[in-house]
């Protein structure tokens, strides 16, 4: 498993720096050694000759110069081009050997010579530059053979290390970012988000997106070395139930040798007046033992919006994270612990009493709340922390089989503070804890042809809902057990054609235990439905304790086809059975920030999703493209919705509650880009979706509108190491989408007037420019150092995004001007 | 031999996960004691000894238990009419009232909260504001701070305890706010004052 997650995609900015023909193609080399005694001698002769070949374990081609040596002789010999070695006139006894090969860890053995013999050695290659083993070979080893995996560039990757994993995956087209104000934010692929997209670090799956729309994934990207993603459910290995996309985040294994190294990157930025710093290093020894540190700080305060202050909606973080392993020849192993920690103020307009508040915010082109600059966070706020420890084992067996075990135990915590009264003011309004407990075991077997993936998946999930924060519980106490088992096979015959296909089942078992309030229980006519699971009932609330079983088949299957050695083409279909998030069934609170009750549904049954995906792409010469239209229709598709008006002393409440329909979801991504001389570069990235409820036609909320992304990168032949971009974003506004408008009444100044809340409209559509200029690397002592600056919004553009729930309250950021430090020790 | 090292610590382990999994005990209820679950307004006339009490009451609260109010509002499933619970509050022309709007939790019927306290310890972020409609203030009914009535800080009046004065036969809306951490601590429609609405309660005043 962990050479799954080591391996980078499309990563074309590096080249291969091994220096050994073969090993650039071999991810995970294991050399053998074949030997033969080819004629039979006498023993005490000094004639006997030993001929050997140097192999692949994994293709059985011939590695050329791996180092042979005699030990305790003066005999050296280096293999030739088809692996091969020849010791003329040995003695007859024990020879001790040593073979090494560049980037490979050494192997002692000793073969007694005293007849024609014949033996296997096996030796592992180093796991180095698994970049250019994913460019040119290992079919086994890409998350999908058949469906596109989009990686970002380290370039990317580090411009985008203050802004969340979220914003990161914005450069790739089809992605955006559902946000709640300017830090809360989760990856959108093909106008699905949260539970519909997987997130996995380390081949763990993060597990606090279930929470809702509120809660981004706690994670700092920037403790793992490649970020790639497929969209749509095309890693059934990883989950079944992700027909979004799969987004997987890995860190490299160190090579098996002594060494240090390290990065550094330190930010600093104008736009919040923020510093953050990261840095990982690594120590890596000739037994292969290695262990890895990795920190970030991050000190941001309040954003500004080109006219005003947005006023508490600065964040801090502290992440850190420690890893120790060892790779072996045939065996592997590595426990990490990472704490994650995070403490975001929510814009202070954004929390409103009630509809007329809502009505105020809405209306008023600036925020209600203003206050001075600061780098303090207020109420409301939210804090997130995150912790993970893992222990991973992985064994290779007879020639190409990897069995691998993992167990890994997560705990989220996130709590909400609101503005609240007395002796509640400093206590949390949510207060919720989710520990999981993941095991998974695989088995991975196959050759150059045919490659299988097999494992299984057993989980133990905990939430608890702290009673102490004195409001009723939003998420309930649940207890999830879920058992998965998958497999996954690929056919390759040729360099041209791959087929793939994968299968998985999913086992959900919750124990849930919800209090329902007496008015809620008796409106919607409980007692006929949930009366016989009440297990308790206390002053006005029925407690019932419910146990929900979802049984879910999910599929994948896809080919790949190489029309012309620069054209691909290649069809994934997914079909995905998702079983109903506890918060999709059960949540019940007020969302202080849209002042809306939300209520899930009881009687959510799986959601099923069928994907299509067709990819067209050029990936070589001047001119290449990318052009990837997709289908697809859901059924029990779940949605949240407004659904009518609750009326308490505090005021009117539009209440929003789960259902499900039957959903259609269509659109295109298309990446081009043209190669004009060896100095400039002219990109295009555009995204087009659709989404409608089957029938009604009625158009899905939370639909990206129409983008485009212009970009022209200029690198002067006369200074190395400089490259400049000019970008330009186009977001047109999302004229579909569903109206939940509704009118209500107040008094204002004396008279009764009737107002609409305008929930639904969209924002007009907008540009954003933005200047990058990069230098480096450059050698400062033994150092590498590399320099960007980075404008964003340089026209300092006033806009809002749809995708922003807090868009009512305030405008998106400024511009924001970025100074990046990176070094490489 | 080394799959049977490690098959057995898994089923060690997950056998482990199970059992701690299946002794969680149930959820202890959560009684939001912070909320507001009851607005009593007591109108007492100058002069006269009997004060009526008017209550309005948070939807979605258990109306089964007797908590020895006088019920003077409809039930509260009242969805045609969109400003919901609707409280009717009769006054004589050309007279002057005491009223006194205080603030409950009474979740817990066994224990009642008074959060009116909490509001006057709090007086510098809370403020009371009752928007009349202009058929009304223009009758001449008006709303003022009473002399016994709490006042923050700086000095501004709360408006818990207020003095209402009627003139000619008239009947028209009120709507009583509360708003929590106003900007502003006066102001003649809501939106001058900032803050958040924790109370919105809506009347119709009968002057006969």
């Amino acid at each position: 498993m962990s050479l799954f997650q080591n391996i980078p995609y499309l990563q074309e900015s590096k080249l291969p720096k091994c220096k050994c023909s073969k090993c650039n193609k071999l991810s995970k080399t294991v050399v053998s050694l074949s030997m033969l005694a080819t004629s039979f001698c006498f023993s005490q002769k000094c004639d006997l000759v030993l001929e050997g070949k140097v192999l692949d374990l994994h293709d059985s081609s011939p590695i050329e110069a791996a180092l042979i040596e005699v030990v305790d002789g003066n005999e050296a010999i280096l293999s030739d081009a088809n692996g091969k070695f020849v010791f003329e006139n040995q003695c007859s006894g024990k020879i001790n050997l040593k073979i090494s090969h560049l980037n490979c860890e050494d192997i002692y053995t000793s073969v007694n010579l005293n007849k024609s013999i014949s033996r296997m050695f096996y030796l592992e290659h180093h796991i180095e530059l698994l970049k250019e083993v994913i460019l040119d070979e290992s079919k086994t080893k890409k998350l999908s053979t058949t469906a596109p995996s989009y990686a970002l560039t380290d370039l990317q990757k580090d411009q985008y290390s203050v802004r969340g994993l979220a914003k990161a995956l914005e450069q790739i087209s089809g992605i955006n970012t559902i946000s709640s104000g300017n830090v809360i934010s989760k990856p959108l692929i093909h106008g699905m988000f949260g539970s519909r997209v997987g997130i996995i670090y380390d081949g763990i799956p993060i597990e606090n997106q279930q929470w809702g729309q509120d809660h981004a994934p706690n994670i700092d990207q920037n403790a793992f070395d490649e970020i790639s993603l497929i969209k749509g459910a095309g890693v059934l290995k990883y989950s079944g139930d992700t027909p979004g996309g799969v987004v997987v985040l890995e860190t490299k294994i160190p090579k098996i040798k002594d060494s240090l190294y390290g990065k550094t990157i330190l930010n600093g930025f104008s736009n919040g007046r923020g510093l953050n710093i990261i840095s990982s290093w690594t120590k890596s020894f000739q037994s292969g033992k290695y262990f890895r540190v990795q920190g970030t700080l991050k000190r941001v305060g309040d954003f500004e919006a080109p006219d005003y202050v947005l006023s508490n909606s600065g964040n801090d973080e502290n992440n850190f994270s420690f890893t120790l392993g060892q790779n072996k020849i045939l065996s592997q192993w590595k426990t990490n612990f990472s704490y994650f920690s995070q403490e975001i103020g929510i814009l202070r307009s954004a929390h409103v009493g009630n509809v007329y508040d809502l009505v105020i915010g809405i209306e008023s082109d600036i925020p209600t709340i203003i206050n001075p600059l600061s780098h303090q966070i207020i109420f409301p706020k939210q804090v997130n922390r995150h912790y993970t420890g893992s222990i991973q084992y992985s064994k290779r067996r007879e020639s190409s089989g990897k069995w691998n075990v993992k167990y890994s135990w997560q705990r989220n915590n996130r709590k909400e503070y609101d503005i609240r009264r007395g002796e509640y003011k400093n206590q949390s309004a949510v207060d919720l804890t989710l520990d999981t407990h993941n095991l998974t075991t695989n088995y991975k077997w196959g050759g150059s042809i045919w490659s299988f993936d097999s494992g299984a998946f057993l989980q133990v999930q905990d939430n608890y809902s702290n009673p102490s924060t004195g409001i009723k519980r939003f998420i309930p106490d649940y207890i999830k057990a879920r058992f998965e088992g998958y497999f996954t096979t690929s056919f390759s015959p040729s360099n041209h054609f791959n087929l793939g296909f994968g299968i998985r089942y999913s086992h959900h078992n919750n124990e849930v235990k919800k209090y329902y309030h007496y008015n809620r229980w008796r409106q919607e006519n409980y007692e006929g439905s949930l009366g016989g699971f009440v297990i308790g009932d206390f002053a006005g609330q029925k407690l019932i304790g419910q146990r929900l079983i979802f049984n879910n088949l999910s599929m994948s299957s896809g080919v790949k086809y190489v029309i012309q050695p620069d054209l691909n083409l290649s069809l994934n279909i997914f079909h995905t059975e998702r079983a109903p998030d506890i918060a999709e069934i059960f949540s019940d609170g007020l969302h202080h920030s849209l002042a809306t009750i939300e209520y899930g549904n009881p009687f959510l049954k799986t959601e099923t999703v069928q994907k299509l995906v067709l990819n067209f792409e050029k990936v070589s010469g001047k001119f290449r493209f990318n052009f990837s239209p997709y289908l697809t229709q859901g059924q029990n598709y779940i949605i949240i919705e407004p659904n009518g008006i609750e009326y308490t002393i505090r005021g009117a409440f539009p209440v929003w509650e789960y259902r499900s329909v039957s959903s259609l979801i269509q659109g295109f991504d298309l990446d081009l880009s043209l190669q004009l001389g060896k100095n400039l570069k002219l990109s295009n990235n555009s995204s087009w979706i659709e989404g409608y409820e089957k029938g009604s036609r009625t158009p899905l909320i939370s639909i990206p509108p129409l983008s485009t992304t212009s970009q022209i990168q200029f690198s002067p032949a006369r200074w190395k190491s400089f490259v400049m971009a000019l970008s330009n974003k186009y977001f047109s506004r999302q004229n579909q989408y569903p109206n939940h408008n509704f009118e209500t009444s107040v008094v204002e100044n004396g008279n009764r007037v009737t107002k609409l809340v305008d929930i639904s409209s969209p924002p007009k559509g907008y540009n954003l420019l933005g200047l990058e200029f990069h230098f480096g690397p450059y050698p400062l002592f033994s150092n590498k150092i590399s320099l960007s600056l980075i404008f964003e919004n340089l026209l300092n553009t006033s806009y809002r995004d749809y995708l922003n729930r807090l868009r009512f309250y305030a405008d998106e950021m400024g511009r924001n001007i970025m100074l990046q430090i990176k070094i490489q020790h | 031999m080394s799959k049977n090292i490690i098959i057995k610590p898994l089923i060690a382990i997950s056998l482990f996960l199970f059992i701690i999994s299946c002794s969680k005990s149930d959820p202890v209820p959560v009684h939001e004691q912070e909320a507001f679950t009851l607005v009593t307004l007591e109108v007492t006339k100058v002069g006269s000894t009997e004060t009526i009490r008017y209550d309005f009451e948070v939807e979605g609260h258990d109306h089964g238990h007797d908590h020895g109010h006088e019920e003077e509002e409809e039930e509260e499933d009242d969805h045609d009419d969109h400003e919901g619970e609707h409280t009717e509050i009769e006054l004589e022309a050309n007279s002057i009232y005491n009223v006194s709007i205080l603030f409950y939790n009474d979740e817990d019927p066994l224990k009642i909260i008074n959060i009116t306290e909490e509001i006057i310890k709090e007086a510098d972020l809370h403020q009371v504001f009752y928007d009349i409609t202009n058929e009304l203030s223009g009758s001449g009914f008006s709303i003022e701070s009473a002399t016994n009535d709490t006042s923050d800080s700086s000095g501004n009046p709360l408006l818990l305890k207020t003095i209402w004065t009627t003139s000619g036969e008239i009947s028209g809306d009120v709507v009583g706010y509360l708003f929590h951490k106003p900007t502003s601590k006066t102001g003649t429609t809501r939106s001058d004052f900032g803050g958040a609405i924790d109370i919105e309660i809506e009347f119709e005043v009968h002057v006969e």
